[in-house]
């Protein structure tokens, strides 16, 4: 694994990345250390999982534990393996317990600024985040597509990353080819389908898995991949995980399929698509309309939105939940608007009954 | 005081926005808000980055009176900035047209619902028993 040299990088001195505290003028720097680190670590050491992604062959190098359980079990495997040539990419996952890994460090006491942050890493080819409470780091460097994940401890990762490991890499890696992962819900049928878009609690998940338990497909409930070439909207399957918060489960009545589970860091339910036979179209689903659910009708119904509607929908959280910078993401999503119709989708409280509105929806959608 | 015979410009780089169907998004990247207009509103503001004055849309506008406000209000949430030294355009036919057919004034909605969290320094903005992303209430 050859390190990228740009000549704007600061020297690396190991000694100081060993005792001091990271600012925005050494991110960069302590960035390319660490990737140095990831490649020399001993093959041994790790387990090497192979994942096949749309567009994106992955290789994630990995101490085995929990995370790797992860890898092994999160990714919907790509259906479409023959189409076009896809990038690779190497994450590499270490802690302190794996060869001569170090402590990760910590940030000083200025400003944390993400989005400046990751201004200042691309302006050396890299991008960057930090979860500050666990100094859980991620770097990853777009040129030669490797990137590496520090932690202070085998389980010391957040809540969220065993739902969707690595996700912060899939979205560097997917808005470098001008694809985006996507804060969105899908649901469809014969390989056409419907993105449904809206803020937590608006009833993305349970729209979805009303639809999935009624003979609907999907490419996912929470994070997909949405891919605006060849001028039209299609969306991949990447995560198996679904969710649903408990009166939700209750009301599609989950615990007859899952029987009894903890709750996961929201509060909410969380299993795999394969636990309910979820069917997944692996091969994506071509998107014909954006749908804006919202919880609390007597009677499911669907009504025509404006454009301007389904951004507001859709824009803020996707832009917001992935680290990086983020007018691209709002100018990606303005495109995807601007492509499809968009509708609200007025909730009601059988989910047999909004199954049966999509299917009709999508059965006008397709004539 | 804005100069209303002046031109106009979306206020640096921080500020992005488009158009859908006649309706403008704005989102300030700086802090994180979105901003939707009336079908006024967004008349004026296509005719403002375009570079039209606020006085030449004023006269053109099914709301002329409310302009002036308006555009003070672009201005003091950071949207817009004077250009004075740019030679204000003439507006064109769509332009005149959408100020002319707009039904509602020139009014905005203000989504904030992110803005905490866009803004907010993951590492020393946070509650320390829950962290990112508990927002530290002020």
């Amino acid at each position: 694994m050859a390190r990228r040299e740009t000549g704007l990088v600061p020297t690396t001195n190991t000694t100081m990345w060993r005792t001091e505290a990271i600012t925005t003028a050494t991110i960069a720097g302590y960035g390319r250390h660490l990737l140095d680190v990831a490649s020399a670590t001993p093959e041994h050491l790790l387990a090497t999982i192979d994942v096949a992604l749309p567009h994106l062959d992955l290789r994630v190098r990995v101490p085995e534990g929990t995370l790797a359980d992860a890898v092994r079990t999160a990714f919907v495997p790509w259906g479409d393996k023959a189409s076009k040539p896809s990038r690779r990419a190497e994450i590499t996952v270490l802690d302190p317990t794996v060869g001569d890994t170090p402590d990760p460090l910590g940030w000083g006491s200025a400003p944390y600024v993400p989005h400046e942050i990751s201004r200042s890493l691309s302006q050396v080819g890299l991008q960057g985040s930090l979860f500050h409470d666990l100094r859980f780091w991620q770097f990853h460097d777009l040129a030669t597509g490797q990137g590496v994940q520090l932690m202070a401890g085998p389980d010391s990762f957040p809540p969220w990353e065993p739902g969707a490991p690595l996700r912060a890499f899939l979205h560097w890696e997917y808005a470098a080819q001008g694809r985006r992962m996507t804060h969105a819900g899908t649901l469809g049928r014969e390989g056409r389908g419907v993105l449904l878009a809206g803020a937590g609690g608006s009833g993305k998940s349970g729209t979805v898995l009303a639809g999935l338990l009624h003979g609907l497909s999907s490419v996912g409930d929470d994070y997909v991949l949405v891919d605006l070439s060849e001028n039209r909207v299609c969306a991949f399957p990447i995560f198996t995980t679904l969710k649903q918060d408990e009166r939700g489960a209750r009301r599609l009545h989950l615990d007859r399929l899952l029987g009894s589970r903890e709750l996961n860091w929201q509060g909410k339910v969380q299993f795999r698509t394969s636990d309910i036979e979820a069917d997944i179209a692996r091969d994506g689903l071509s998107i014909g309309a954006i749908l804006l659910p919202k919880v609390g009708a007597d009677a499911t119904s669907v009504h025509v939105a404006s454009r301007s509607e389904a951004m507001l929908g859709l824009a803020p959280s996707a832009v917001y939940q992935m680290p990086g910078e983020r007018e691209s993401g709002f100018r990606f999503f303005s495109r995807l608007v601007s492509m499809l119709p968009a509708y609200r989708l007025e909730l009601g409280p059988d989910p047999e009954e909004i199954a049966a509105v999509l299917w009709q929806f999508m059965d006008e959608l397709a004539s | 005081m804005n100069n209303l015979n002046s031109a106009y410009a979306v206020a640096g780089s921080d500020v992005a926005f488009e158009v859908f169907d006649g309706d403008v998004i704005v989102l300030d990247m700086g802090n994180g808000k979105y901003y939707s207009f009336s079908n006024g509103g967004s008349a004026v503001w296509v005719a403002l980055v375009a570079g039209v004055a606020p006085s030449d849309i004023a006269n053109h506008s099914a709301h002329g009176e409310a302009v002036p406000g308006f555009v003070k209000q672009l201005h003091d949430l950071g949207l817009i900035e004077a250009r004075p030294s740019l030679l204000p355009v003439a507006a064109d036919s769509d332009q005149i047209a959408a100020l002319a057919a707009a039904n509602e004034a020139p009014d905005l909605r203000i989504f904030d619902d992110m803005a905490d969290l866009f803004l907010a320094d993951p590492i020393h903005d946070v509650e320390e028993p829950q962290g990112w992303p508990v927002v530290k209430q002020a």
